[in-house]
């Protein structure tokens, strides 16, 4: 084995506090703005039995600021404002057909989440370190978390290892309460751990491995549904690769990335991220994209609220606990301007039970497609 | 992808900068960013400049302590790392040994010569502190010329790294940093000049991302008589290296490659192999016989 020299190492170690070579914190501050507008189609009014069949239309407003402070740290602001209007479902119940139709609210729902989250970075030579605290509300959930993490560079700069904890705390009051026989205060708590490796493989690609592990307590059914039933604990892990790609021929990047999620309550899924980002000259990038996802049904999933089960036995007709798979295709344009870039994209996602590896009985009524539109501005100062 | 090649003269010296680029107005744009950091490092630190850091310094040699900047510091931390790590070998003081081998000298300098100006050499001598320099003795100067070069060949690849250029060559008179590859994929080329045959090439050298410098006595050298002394002198002895023709070492940074090897050129005899083999580092050295020594001479 080669020994590295003592003189090469005491030079390097010189070399490095050389300014020219010392460059992690960011140099300059960014603010950016978006909107986004998402749309969830209309649910067939034929598997409506009560209530509206339009489902919620959702807007985003965000803001963010990342500024560098003194020579070593920085803050990041983030804050996120929601609207949204429109129907939920309520239940399920077999229709005349034999096949689970659905209860939903009226179309009166109209509420809105502001959220706030705030984390400061310090960067020394071969890591950085973050504290973050973030808060959100809406008239009927309060979320408050902390986040700590870490991230370390070895020596020679072509890896990554990151660890990150972090805990919420959540309360529930379900409006409505008395009147529809709701739990009128509820709390749940969310603990998780993740790590990450990321290994530049070659001047062109990096391959990006984590896993990560959250334990949930507390009141986790949905109080909005009329017969919503789940276990009070539940524990998820989830492992992820990610692979990037730089094709010097095509002036583009392939990006890969899969997940394999688990957890105790039955439900485990795949989730397939394709995306190719296309330079067109220096300003502008195209990023086509899909991703394909399927999951298998929760072990206490109901196609049709079941009144005659004991009513501390788990039982759940929510969809998104059902067997199901979703495919989402979308196109992003962007645009950079030295101190601007300016980004529009168009996500069209569609689920069915049929694209689920693991499908349920019957399909679920209320299984979503969407339109997500976004327009964002980024600018650098 | 289109190569840009831009030629330019900076630090007394032929210079080149080469990069793929698309764009023509960012290629111009990226251009114009690194000829202003070489020519802000030249003047910053340049000998002919009277406002330079370097002559504010010197000038206060013997008065009182001169206020250095953080760029400054961190320079002079690392030549007296180089200090330390060649046994004295490596002095940013012994600029001054220059009046005793000026060009145009008949023969070797009277003894009482060498006395008066090694007594103004050595950074043993310096006083420093991490904002402040001070020279003690009247007369005594610096000189960043072994560092500066090299280090504005690293800075400037790191600029335009930065920028997202991912292919690129820096050559500052023969201090060449290397980012990335060529267009087809083959790595950069760089060929080294046969000390004793200026213009013929005696290796041609593929470097990865790194660095590779050449010091050698053919280019700058000073002439007594008909013998020609090399530019670096011994700042212990006070007499020019004259143990090796050449040397051409590939390192991580330029700035890492230069001074290993101005430590080569100055070691005597057997030292100069012994410490470039030390270092781990590919090279090739050419002695005073002509004979090559070091793993780049098989490429």
């Amino acid at each position: 084995m080669k020994h590295k020299s003592s003189t090469v190492a005491a030079l390097t170690g010189a070399a490095m506090s050389l300014p020219a070579f010392a460059a992690t914190q960011p140099a300059e501050s960014t603010i950016s703005v978006s909107l986004s507008q998402y749309h969830e189609a209309d649910i067939p009014s034929d598997k409506v039995v009560v209530g509206s069949n339009e489902r919620y239309d959702i807007e985003v407003g965000k803001f963010k600021l990342v500024t560098p402070i003194g020579a070593d740290w920085s803050l990041t602001v983030d804050t996120t404002r929601e609207t949204m209007s429109g129907a939920s479902p309520w239940g399920t119940l077999y229709g005349t057909t034999g096949e689970p139709n659905l209860i939903m609210s009226g179309a009166t729902i109209s509420e809105s989440r502001t959220s706030l989250a705030i984390s400061s970075t310090r960067y020394t030579d071969k890591a950085s370190y973050t504290l973050g605290v973030s808060k959100s509300e809406e008239n009927d959930y309060k979320a408050t978390s902390y986040q700590v993490s870490g991230e370390w560079d070895r020596e020679d700069k072509l890896s990554t290892f990151a660890l990150a904890f972090s805990y919420s705390s959540d309360e529930l009051s379900p409006t409505d309460a008395v009147l529809y026989g709701r739990v009128p205060e509820a709390n749940q708590r969310s603990r998780s751990i993740s790590g990450s490796w990321t290994q530049v493989l070659n001047k062109n690609a990096v391959l990006q491995s984590g896993i990560s592990l959250t334990k949930k307590d507390g009141y986790l059914s949905d109080p909005y549904k009329l017969l919503d039933v789940r276990p009070d604990e539940k524990t998820q892990w989830a492992v992820s690769l990610r692979y990037r790609h730089f094709y010097d021929n095509r002036n583009a990047a392939l990006h890969l990335d899969y997940r394999y999620y688990d957890d105790d309550w039955g439900i485990d899924s795949h989730t397939i991220d394709l995306s190719w980002h296309q330079n067109l000259g220096v300003r502008f990038q195209l990023v086509p994209r899909i991703r394909i996802y399927s999951q298998a049904e929760a072990s206490f999933f109901e196609a049709a609220d079941d009144y005659s089960l004991p009513r501390d036995q788990p039982q759940s007709s929510d969809y998104r606990l059902s067997g199901y798979g979703a495919l989402s295709v979308g196109l992003k344009a962007i645009y950079k301007l030295p101190a601007w870039t300016v980004s529009l994209s168009v996500d069209q996602y569609r689920s069915d039970e049929r694209f689920g590896h693991n499908k349920s009985q019957y399909e679920h009524p209320a299984l979503l497609d969407f339109t997500l539109t976004n327009l964002g501005l980024e600018y650098r100062f | 992808m289109q190569l840009r090649y831009i030629r330019f003269k900076a630090m007394g010296c032929p210079c080149e900068i080469r990069f793929f680029h698309h764009d023509d107005a960012e290629a111009e744009r990226l251009a114009d960013i690194c000829l202003t950091e070489i020519r802000r490092l030249e003047a910053k630190y340049s000998r002919y400049l009277p406002a330079s850091v370097t002559n504010q310094i010197n000038d206060a040699a013997g008065c009182d302590p001169v206020m250095i900047d953080p760029e400054t510091s961190a320079l002079l931390d690392y030549a007296h790392t180089c200090f330390n790590q060649s046994d004295g070998l490596f002095d940013v003081t012994s600029g001054v040994l220059r009046h005793l081998w000026h060009d145009g000298l008949l023969d070797t300098p009277p003894p009482s010569e060498f006395e008066k100006w090694l007594a103004i050499v050595g950074w043993q001598k310096v006083r420093r502190t991490a904002t402040s320099i001070a020279l003690p003795l009247a007369g005594m100067e610096i000189d960043f010329g072994g560092v500066v070069k090299e280090y504005a060949a690293d800075a400037t690849l790191a600029l335009l790294s930065q920028e997202g250029v991912r292919d690129c060559l820096v050559n500052l008179g023969g201090d060449i940093a290397v980012l990335g590859r060529l267009a087809n994929g083959q790595p950069w080329e760089v060929g080294i000049t046969h000390p004793e045959l200026p213009g013929q090439v005696i290796a041609s050298i593929q470097v990865g991302s790194g660095a590779i410098t050449t010091s050698g006595s053919y280019e700058r050298f000073i002439r007594i008589g008909d013998k020609k002394f090399s530019h670096l002198i011994n700042p212990v002895t006070g007499i020019p290296a004259d143990n090796l023709q050449s040397v051409t070492v590939v390192a991580p940074k330029a700035i890492i490659a230069g001074s290993i090897c101005t430590i080569a050129m100055l070691r005597e005899q057997e030292g100069a192999l012994d410490f470039l083999n030390s270092t781990h580092l590919p090279f090739l050295s050419v002695d005073k016989l002509g004979t090559c020594h070091g793993s780049l001479q098989k490429e």
